[in-house]
């Protein structure tokens, strides 16, 4: 063993980091954002669809939480130039990471459908509320506090470990940069020692908001770590 | 007239016919017990009432004046005129005690939130509660989640308040508590129509008993009647069961 940690190297490298880091928020919650609504279209779909719209919410559902979302990735971007469809890897990235989420979204959505209390919204409707005022003062609120933390444990799933299957394919985001740089510098060890500090702190950074935002919003004790 | 009259109340779930030709009235400031035992149709009268289950045949008279509960506007009408309290509260787990007494007349009557708030909180000080306006339900205890429903109704301003056998999920210790809220509104003049298995606390509120028994009422009248000398068998025999408990 006669390797010489250079720190240095690393460091100096940080702005370019950073963009990366960037991008792996862009990543993080344009797929975060996509996967919710069609979360909570599916997770509509699987609670009151009937007939083929159910089974087929059902079918996506088992689909892609089955298979690895490295495997949706790939399709899209080397299944698909095979049927003429040629995307950038950053939107396939998104497009699989967003088709991915909402898988894992629908179901934890469902449980928040599924938990509204038929006779709060019993009471809402006695006191004269109408459908819509229901949802909006009861059901929405309802199904928020209740789904809320298990929304910001996956958003936080999405952000570290999905969003880096982008280096794969060649999206420039925090591990694709810290790899581009790498194979120049060699510095492979300190490289991925910054580059998973900066990953700890995206996380504090995000978990704190998320517990804060929770407290604030919902009552909820989100606990950081 | 008559504040309140049901004439012939018929009603089902699916094709259980729970309600089969309900007959009795209610003057003002009269307070009402519905009396009977479980399974007899008491909580599906309210929910008649208040627009939650459909009736199948009948009338409901407020004022004399019949509600249509096919009509969405009837039902609104309905909602406006009565208020009810439920068994388990329901009160709404995501708002603070303050907003769950403050949302409807806010949202739904379009009155200024300074006077409502003023209101809901002369409504919680005479229910005992003046010092949980920021608490949430689930820090309360049941019988002050239970009153806090009891001002929830009120601050809707309701000329007839239905009460669904309000003490029957609370520790025993919590009973009296609202019991006594109750006996206040009763001192107060306020129209009731209250379900309760508590007879002791009937006879000593009520100006008036229903007893019901499979979907129809056996006998009305005054507690004196029902408990001391009821005329029919169905009656006899039901206060004759309840009263050796
Ligand atoms: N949601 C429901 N679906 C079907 N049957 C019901 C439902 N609720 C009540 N019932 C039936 O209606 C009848 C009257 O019930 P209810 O009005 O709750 O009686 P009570 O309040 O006097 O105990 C009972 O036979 C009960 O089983
Ligand atoms: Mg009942």
């Amino acid at each position: 063993m006669n390797y010489t940690f250079q720190f240095g190297v690393a460091f100096a490298e940080l702005p370019e980091l950073l963009k990366g880091a960037i991008i792996t928020f862009e990543l993080g919650i344009l797929a975060f954002w996509g996967g919710a609504l069609i979360g909570l279209l599916g997770a509509a779909l699987k609670t009151y669809g009937t007939g083929p719209l159910r089974w087929l919410a059902g079918a996506y559902v088992v689909f892609f939480t089955n298979t690895p979302a490295l495997i949706q990735i790939y399709f899209l971007y080397f299944g698909l130039p095979e049927l003429g469809i040629r995307w950038s890897s950053f939107t396939c990235t998104l497009i699989g990471l967003t088709l991915n989420a909402g898988a894992y979204l629908t179901e934890i959505m469902r449980a928040g459908y599924i938990s509204v209390r038929s006779t709060e919204v019993e009471a809402a409707e006695t006191l004269g509320m109408s459908r819509w005022q229901q949802i909006r003062y009861v059901v929405v609120p309802h199904i928020a506090k209740t789904i809320y933390p298990a929304l910001a444990n996956f958003f936080i799933v999405i952000l570290v470990m999905g969003t880096s299957i982008g280096a794969i394919i060649g999206v420039d985001e925090l591990t694709g940069q810290a790899i581009n740089i790498s194979t120049e510098n060699y510095r492979w060890i300190e490289m991925f020692v910054v580059v998973a500090g900066i990953y700890v702190i995206l996380t504090f950074i995000a978990s704190l908001s998320l517990a804060l935002v929770g407290r604030w919003a919902f009552r909820v004790k989100a606990k950081v770590f | 007239m008559h504040h309140l009259q049901v004439k012939d109340l018929s009603s089902a779930y699916g094709p259980l016919t729970v309600l089969k030709g309900v007959n009795f009235t209610l003057a003002k400031g009269e307070t009402a017990a519905l009396i009977g035992p479980s399974g007899s149709g008491k909580s599906t009268v309210l929910r008649v009432l208040m627009g939650l289950n459909k009736p199948t045949g009948g009338e409901v008279l407020i004022d004399g004046a019949a509600l249509d509960y096919s009509r969405p506007a009837s039902v609104r009408a309905a909602r406006e005129r009565m208020a009810i309290v439920f068994q388990q509260y329901n009160l709404f787990q995501n708002m603070s005690v303050l907003r769950n007494v403050t949302i409807a007349p806010v949202k739904i009557k379009g009155r200024p939130r300074k006077e409502v708030e003023a209101e809901a909180e002369r409504l919680l000080s005479k229910v005992g509660l003046a010092d949980k306006h920021h608490a949430y339900p689930d820090e309360l205890s049941g019988g002050q989640q239970q009153r806090v429903a009891i001002a929830r109704a009120l601050a809707l301003r309701p000329q007839i308040l239905l009460l669904d056998e309000v003490t029957s999920a609370l520790d025993p210790e919590l009973v009296n508590e609202v019991l006594d809220t109750i006996r206040g509104l009763a001192a107060d003049g306020m129209t009731m129509l209250i379900v309760s298995h508590e007879m002791a606390f009937v006879r000593e509120v009520a100006t008036k008993v229903v007893m019901m028994d499979e979907g129809l009422v056996v006998e009305q009248g005054p507690p004196e009647q029902i408990f001391g000398a009821p005329k029919t068998d169905r009656a006899r025999e039901f206060v004759g069961k309840i009263l050796r408990h």
